[in-house]
């Protein structure tokens, strides 16, 4: 009977941890202005995804890739809100495909190491013994290789092109996520209510994906914003040396075109790619901040 | 004392294990050989196959008998294309058809070397198919025959005609352990790294000569950057809360928000080349390292003052620091004195997880300032596919890592007593 006391009082209703985690993050009038920033970036990657479908499936040559040789280092102006580069190019349709890619990269790249990092930290908090031990080799194992380099070897190995950047930055993030899971989940695991479901014979898989899961998804959100501008970082990083996006506008291609003509006096494409990245960037971390702030008080960033 | 290093060190086994077989797993499993991309589109099956046998890369992965090889793309008649039929003189489709007392005519991409073992595996039916091979019903389907590199195999079809499937041709290895992976540890414990293709120099030797430069521009980063940070993050702990404090966690974020790659191209465009304060580009003297060497120091101060200003804030808390500046002593002394020294864990800590960092050096900023470090030798070896290369400079890094770690934990156990080494 009193197995059934415990469930009915923590089952019902009340404001959970996280929502009131995301409602105190809400509040901040900081955090509005990021989400606002971002949403505007996202329309823009979203925008930019759905011209490069149609202009693909219509088989014609995207307009930010159209040369017109007669419009080259125009300064931004009325018809080109941020002029053209050197060949011409509308810098401002290059800069939303560049969104788009870098929101591309950050999206794929998560769905690859979270999913890894969760279940393996999962797997080891909640069993130990051997299975942790595997997990904890696996993990040491990949933080101990300097991460840019291990980047770099899984982009050459795989070859050039996004796919190489997507699992390269995949498969080195998942260690962070995995650690801060398994964590979590061993403080739940001696939990009355994880105590509670074994006394009810619920099995393994049940106690750990429907019961313990949901209690430490918040950390996967956490290191989603903390690992997004990262991510970002590292595809810019290797579309500037020419390992990433192929033949397609990225901000790292256009910093590595931008460079040889700044040279030249044509400032305003460097200009638009540093301020969109530094834009991305400081939202996501502000919002990782305060998202961490909120759902874990000990590590206050701003500590009165 | 002695005791716990040797324990760390023997914790430390299976990750250089690990790291090894990572490694292995990523350039030998999914990369392969890299014979085609570095010698190119032209070259001949013959001069691949002699770049990987100078390489090990004509062994069997992990273990095995027999292994792949040039001499004898694997024919499948089923689905070959027609330039390989017409090497075969197959016909237009369907299986290569021999009539009674015709013999095989194999298009061996080059003569066979001699003192190896070879093993034709030929595949078909019809009454023509040599008896002593495997059986299948009333025929035998398989005819498989060992032979040495002179000898020349002779499929005959004797009796009947032949329908030929499938043809492959495997080369033996000396022993079931002569592998890829066992020839790759072997090679690592001589500290043989292999040889760089796009240099054609022992990779050892490469190492050695990068380790100058990138220590030159690495260590003056670490040492300013830790003074640098260190003073900062001490001057918002003491004044926490204030405008001082607020305005520079916000300089942090902020820096920290900016793309590494825009801080090197403005800095050496501003910098170096509108201002002309220091040099472009070269690795002269030590006017070289200046700019470099400070934008390094600015890209890593965000992160660094923040986390030491949480690392000192944390320790602000303790009543022993209202007892110091209740005992009258001056902000100067409480704060390098009591609360700089309580902090030294995570600060040891951060600063050994950076040395590796002092090895591998900076890529880009190298790459950048034309200086011939570590950094610079990958990105040119990851530009020409110099597998041998990367592969030594990312095993070097982890272990090194791995190194640091240890001696991270030592040094904490070491400066302070409450840390326990059960």
């Amino acid at each position: 009977m009193t197995g059934h006391a415990v469930i009915r009082e923590e089952a019902p209703g009340g404001v959970s941890f996280f929502r009131e985690a995301l409602r105190r993050v809400w509040a901040g009038g900081v955090s509005r202005g990021c989400l606002a920033v971002l949403a505007v970036f996202a329309l823009a990657a979203l925008w930019g995804e759905a011209a490069n479908a149609w202009y693909a499936w219509r088989d014609v040559t995207p307009p930010w890739q159209a040369q017109e040789l007669a419009a080259r280092y125009l300064a931004p102006g009325a018809e080109h809100w941020l002029g053209t580069d050197g060949l011409g190019r509308d810098v401002f349709l290059r800069l939303v495909q560049g969104a788009r890619i870098a929101f591309l990269t950050g999206v794929v790249s998560s769905l690859i190491a979270i999913p890894i990092g969760v279940l393996l930290g999962c797997l080891g908090g909640y069993f130990g013994g051997k299975t942790d031990d595997v997990v904890v080799w696996l993990s040491t194992t990949f933080a101990a290789i300097p991460g840019l380099l291990f980047v770099l070897a899984i982009a050459m190995v795989v070859g050039k092109g996004l796919l190489g950047v997507f699992l390269a930055i995949g498969l080195t993030t998942w260690v962070g996520v995995c650690r801060l899971i398994r964590a979590e989940v061993i403080q739940q695991k001696s939990r009355g209510y994880v105590r509670a479901a074994r006394a009810l014979g619920f099995s393994h898989g049940r106690i750990l994906f429907r019961h313990i899961l949901p209690n430490v998804i918040h950390v996967a959100l956490v290191s989603f914003t903390l690992r997004f501008p990262a991510a970002i970082g590292t595809e810019v990083f290797l579309s500037f040396l020419g390992i990433g996006a192929q033949g397609e506008p990225s901000w790292g291609t256009m910093i590595s075109s931008a460079r040889l003509r700044l040279w030249q006096g044509m400032w305003w494409e460097l200009a638009a790619v540093t301020v969109s990245i530094f834009a991305v960037v400081l939202a996501f971390n502000l919002l990782g901040d305060a998202l961490r702030d909120a759902l874990d008080p000990r590590l206050r960033t701003v500590q009165e | 004392m002695w005791r716990y290093v040797l324990k760390r060190l023997a914790q430390a086994v299976p990750t250089v294990v690990g790291v090894v077989l990572i490694t292995f797993v990523l350039f030998n499993v999914v990369g392969g050989s890299p014979a085609a991309m570095v010698l190119g589109q032209n070259a001949g099956a013959r001069s691949l196959e002699e770049f990987d046998a100078a390489r090990g890369y004509n062994k069997p992965l992990f273990f095995g008998r027999w292994t792949a090889t040039r001499a004898l793309e694997a024919v499948d008649f089923s689905d070959a294309p027609p330039s390989v039929r017409a090497q075969w003189g197959a016909g237009e489709s369907g299986p290569l058809r021999l009539a009674d007392g015709e013999a095989l005519r194999i298009p061996f991409a080059f003569p066979l070397p001699e003192g190896e073992t070879w093993r034709l595996t030929i595949e078909g039916r019809g009454t023509g198919f040599p008896r002593h091979g495997n059986k299948s019903g009333r025929f035998s389907t398989v005819w498989k025959k060992v032979f040495h590199g002179v000898e020349n195999p002779e499929f005959r079809a004797e009796g009947g005609a032949v329908e030929i499937e499938r043809v492959r041709l495997a080369r033996g290895t000396r022993h079931v352990l002569d592998s890829q992976l066992v020839h790759y540890a072997g090679r690592l414990l001589r500290l043989d790294f292999g040889t760089s293709t796009s240099l054609n120099q022992p990779v050892g030797n490469l190492l050695r000569a990068g380790i100058g430069p990138s220590l030159a521009l690495t260590v003056p980063i670490l040492i300013v950057e830790l003074a640098v940070s260190l003073a900062l993050a001490l001057l918002c702990a003491y004044r926490r809360g204030s405008w001082l404090d607020r305005g520079l966690v916000a300089v942090c974020v902020a820096l920290m928000s900016v793309n590494y790659l825009v801080w090197i191209v403005i800095g050496q465009f501003v910098f170096a080349y509108k201002l002309g304060w220091f040099p472009v580009w070269g690795f002269e003297s030590w006017r070289h390292l200046l700019l470099p060497a400070g934008i390094g120091v600015a890209t890593g101060l965000g992160v660094n003052v923040r986390f030491y200003r949480t690392v000192l804030l944390e320790e602000m808390h303790h009543d022993y620091v209202k007892t110091a500046f209740a005992k009258g002593l001056g902000p100067g002394r409480v704060l390098f004195k009591h609360v700089l020294k309580n902090a030294l864990g995570p600060v040891i800590t951060n600063v050994a997880l950076a040395l590796p960092f002092l090895y591998t050096g900076s890529v880009l900023l190298e790459s950048f300032f034309g200086i011939p470090g570590l950094g610079y030798l990958s990105l040119n070896a990851i530009h020409s596919s110099d597998v041998d290369v990367v592969r030594a400079v990312v095993l070097v890094g982890a272990l090194l890592f791995t190194a640091a770690n240890i001696l991270a934990d030592v040094a904490l156990a070491w400066v302070d007593p409450r840390v326990q080494l059960s």
